[in-house]
């Protein structure tokens, strides 16, 4: 494969200002259940190699299956074909990169999750789902099973050649309640397909998913019946996993370099933020302090290179609630003025072309304790866990939320459930009454498992590091 | 080799006397992305995908693989042999899969060969005249042209043995404006000469430079007019949260135990239709089941919602022909092409004209549901919002957040226009599976909006 690749870049110089190409083979697993009963078991296997040129500035792809020589050529003429037919433009340069080489394996230590059997994971599985049917009110309950195992080989025409092998495993239940019009839901460790990390199988079985089945059952069925929670403006303290999605989408997507640019005008939109904010915007208050980094161990957006081949990097994004830096690619960074790539370009496999993607954008912790110091030194306000919905406009300034669960806060203490949480916001003003965040001993890693953007779409994985914190004067119950 | 032939040899590497289906779906592609009116990146995509399906005393296991080697495809059958033996070795719950009888299918006009030559210099001079017609206006272009060719054959135990063609073409347009404005215009069509790149860049400049200073409304509840793109985005979660068999049978949709009762204003007429002129037609199902029309809502009574064999077995009923996966996808089956049936208004400017004071909207981004079995969703409007006042658009609006419910707004249409079109997907995540939402525009009262 090394040689096929090698050759294909050899044959590219003299024809595209630059070329890349990634040989993919992956493995999946899904396996779910569903009211008690088996609901899926698939495996996929695919294999192919994509190869990317650019001419005058625009950039050509073309993906072929399998990894013979003749489709891998045939791809390469294909990407210079539609690249040359395209209307001319000015060319950018690229930033400058070392030529990667070497390799790099991640999530591949402990259990391998397909050498585990069926029926081994069948038997948690349906556990967990039996385990969550605690009340008659609840009228579906699931059970789900991920893994993820990839090697991807890399080469461009700068000389780069180099291969990953990564695995991620993990899995997650929801209990759905019904009664009337209202349907209530309770997921487990997070919503929509659960907490996946960059690890084996042990990943999965510490989930306990079956332990904490009974739970989702029981607060699904309670909030049929709980108040709704009230529109004012109040305290509002968010998990650690509402607050993933609120980071995901309100500081990654906003820094993403090629949206900032007006490149994604056409699908994900734009962005607030200009490449002029960085050292002056005020994004938040001053202990809003966010990184990219695609180093940290079990990220789902952690590798050694990214899919241009440059080095994984520690990125500042705000720092004491000043905005410092983007996401970006060789591209945007050189339009941009940067010295180098963020190393932020992934492609969700061999049949799509690397975007400007988020790698793992963590909020680093502050020092309020623990959830429970930080629900007690709060008078008044809405503590909301666990994403059910989520909207934001597309330069990522006004969002509304909507969460699985919320209880009063009254006191320095959990109070009354509510049933169909919301709150809504502006991003700016948002970050900027975050006025405490808990410390190291919450903080953790939360998978998002569908991150979409491109055209052709492209869905990636990747997660955010939070720790619950606390927001000033945040309008909720909006929905 | 034929993608029949190919799933015919991998219903052949499945153990004698196992139930099994065989689909491959061949995707060939060709999508152009443009910003600032200058190509940026261009894809073209040739790839197959072969899926096993075996049943176990009505349990699915499945695989999948894009080789089709033997070796390859006896491993693929293995593993789904595997899974529906694990599954039906549990003890038994949840509803039991068949697979579907061989049935005819219908021819359809859904392919064009020109089209399926996916040549990029008819892509190339789309852009230069979108280009060039945003730049008449003084605007700039971003957005995409795209044209596939999709085969798809399903080979079975039960005796299916079809397969299917189809193709698809898509272009849109959001024009920039200097002031930072933005317009917003699309075409959806079977081949790619349907489609009028300069026509559709000229409507999304003309909305991008549309003069005027920038109006802001108050959140509440205000008149719209919507475009056909914000009635089809409305449409598409309708589908998904109420007209889903699935989610009907498990007592989530908000037409569980509502078939037959009124659930939208008498002039709405909703269905999926898939060889209604204009739409991208389809032959058969994921399980291999005939398109063909069903009436969903009739003068604005709930009439029925779509299944596949999955939901269908849940609700004792057949399957409709709307499953996304053999033995039923994990979110249900859909409707893929759905038709709402157009008023009486000459077009968007004569539903304007009853409106005091409203809301002209292009299109919705980032639509999401928030309360299920309401219909309850949230999205922004985005690409031409603009006020209307006394009856006319009289100048651009600052975007707005609707919140509300789709059978709410279609409870309140009081008008339709005459004239309807595609409005088709341009996302394709994973497999390129191309539908369409044929629907007018449509004036409703009272819609909410919360930012």
């Amino acid at each position: 494969m090394d040689a096929l690749l090698a050759d294909l870049m050899d044959s590219a110089l003299g024809h595209a200002d630059y070329a890349d190409v990634r040989h993919v083979r992956s493995t999946t697993e899904r396996i779910g259940t569903r009211n008690g009963a088996v609901d899926r078991i698939e495996r996929a296997d695919a294999e192919g190699v994509g190869v990317r040129v650019r001419v005058h500035g625009a950039w050509g792809f073309a993906a072929v299956r399998g990894a013979e020589r003749a489709g891998a050529e045939a791809a390469l003429a294909r990407a210079l074909e539609v690249t040359r037919a395209q209307p001319s433009g000015p060319a950018s340069p690229l930033a400058d990169n070392i030529p990667a080489v070497g390799t790099h394996d991640a999530g591949l230590d402990g259990t391998d999750p397909f050498a585990v059997s069926l029926e081994d994971k069948l038997e948690a599985l349906l556990a967990a789902d039996q385990a969550m049917r605690v009340d008659p009110l609840v009228a579906v309950t699931e059970a789900g099973f991920f893994a993820h195992r990839e090697e991807r080989t890399f080469a461009s025409t700068d000389g780069a050649l180099c291969r990953q092998r990564l695995g991620e495993c993990g899995g997650g239940i929801t209990a759905t309640a019904t009664e009337g019009s209202e349907t209530q839901v309770r997921s487990y460790p997070a919503s929509f397909r659960g907490q996946v990390s960059q690890a084996g199988y042990e990943h999965f079985a510490a989930l306990e998913l079956a332990a904490h089945a009974p739970r989702a059952g029981e607060e699904a069925a309670a909030l049929l019946s709980a108040p709704p929670c009230p529109d004012e403006r109040t305290t509002l303290v968010l998990d650690g996993e509402q607050l993933a999605l609120q980071l995901h989408e309100s500081v990654g997507h906003a820094v993403e370099l090629d949206r900032v640019l007006g490149s994604e005008t056409s699908y994900a939109g734009g962005s607030f933020v200009a490449p002029s904010d960085a050292g002056s915007l005020h994004y938040g208050s001053p202990l809003m302090n966010v990184a990219a980094d695609a180093t940290v161990p079990g990220g789902l957006g952690s590798f050694r290179w990214d899919d241009e081949g440059v080095p994984a990097q520690a990125l500042p994004i705000v720092r004491d609630g000043v905005l410092r830096g983007f996401l970006s690619s060789r591209e945007s960074a050189a339009r941009a003025g940067a010295a180098r790539s963020g190393g932020c370009m992934r492609a969700s496999g061999f049949d799509r072309q690397p975007l400007v993607r988020m790698t793992n954008v963590n909020l680093e912790p502050g020092d309020a304790g623990s959830l429970d110091d930080l629900i007690a030194s709060t008078d008044r306000g809405v503590y909301m866990e666990t994403n059910r919905s989520w909207s934001i406009d597309s330069r990522r300034l006004q969002f509304q939320f909507a969460t699985e669960l919320a209880r009063e806060i009254r006191d320095g203490e959990l109070g009354r459930l509510y049933r169909n949480p919301s709150y809504a916001g502006v991003t700016p003003e948002f970050w900027g009454g975050l006025d405490a965040v808990c410390s190291w001993g919450e903080w953790r890693l939360w998978s998002v498992l569908n991150c979409g953007k491109g055209e052709p779409g492209q869905s990636i994985r990747a997660s955010h590091g939070t720790a619950p914190a606390r927001f000033r004067d945040v309008r909720v119950g909006v929905a | 080799m034929r993608p029949l032939e190919i799933a015919e040899r991998a219903l052949a590497a499945v153990p004698a006397g196992v139930e099994a289906q065989a689909t491959v779906t061949a995707e060939r592609s060709l999508l152009l992305r443009f910003a600032d009116s200058r190509p940026t990146q261009a894809t073209a995509v040739d790839d197959l995908e072969v899926e096993i399906t075996v049943l176990r005393d009505g349990h699915a296991g499945g695989a999948m693989t894009n080789a089709t080697d033997a070796d390859s495809l006896t491993r693929c059958s293995a593993s789904a042999v595997a899974a529906a033996e694990a599954a039906a070795r549990l003890p038994a719950s949840g509803p039991r899969l068949a697979l579907p009888a061989a049935a005819p299918a219908r021819v359809h006009d859904g392919y064009d060969e020109a089209t399926a030559a996916l040549d990029p210099g008819r892509g190339g001079e789309a852009l230069r005249a979108a280009f060039d017609a945003a730049a008449r206006f003084g605007a700039d272009a971003h957005g995409i042209w795209t044209a596939g060719a999709v085969d798809t054959a399903i080979a079975s135990t039960a005796g299916v043995a079809a397969s299917d063609r189809v193709t698809d073409a898509f272009m849109k347009v959001v024009a920039l404006a200097p002031s930072g404005r933005s317009g917003y215009a699309a075409q959806t069509a079977v081949a790619s000469k349907r489609l009028d790149p300069a026509a559709i860049a000229a409507r999304a400049a003309g909305k991008a430079m549309a003069t005027g200073t920038e109006a802001k409304l108050a959140p509440g509840e205000h008149a719209v007019v919507l475009e056909r793109h914000a009635v089809a985005e409305l449409l598409t979660f309708l589908a998904s949260l109420a007209l889903n068999g699935l989610a009907f049978a498990e007592d989530r949709s908000a037409l569980s135990g509502r078939l037959g009762s009124r659930v939208a204003a008498a002039r709405v007429n909703l269905a999926d239709s898939p060889r209604y002129p204009g739409t991208l037609p389809r032959a058969f199902d994921a399980e291999g089941v005939p398109k063909a029309p069903l009436a969903l809502i009739q003068d604005g009574v709930a009439r029925a919602v779509v299944h596949d064999s999955r939901s269908a077995a849940l609700c004792a009923a057949a399957s409709t022909g709307h499953a996304l996966a053999p033995g039923g996808a994990p979110d249900g089956p859909a409707p893929t092409n759905l038709v709402l049936i157009g008023g009486g208004a000459e077009d968007e400017s004569a539903l304007c004209r009853t409106i005091e004071r409203g809301i002209y909207v292009t299109r919705l981004w980032y639509v999401n549901a928030v309360r299920p079995k309401q219909t309850l969703v949230t999205g922004v409007t985005r690409d031409g919002t603009f006020l209307i006042e006394d009856g006319e658009i009289t100048r651009p609006l600052a975007d707005l957040r609707l919140t509300d419910s789709v059978l709410g707004v279609l409870g309140r249409v009081e008008e339709l226009s005459a004239e309807s079109a595609l409005t088709g997907t341009s996302e394709f995540y994973g497999r390129r599976f191309a539908t369409g939402v044929m629907a007018p525009a449509l004036r409703a009262g009272g819609v909410r909006f919360t930012a």
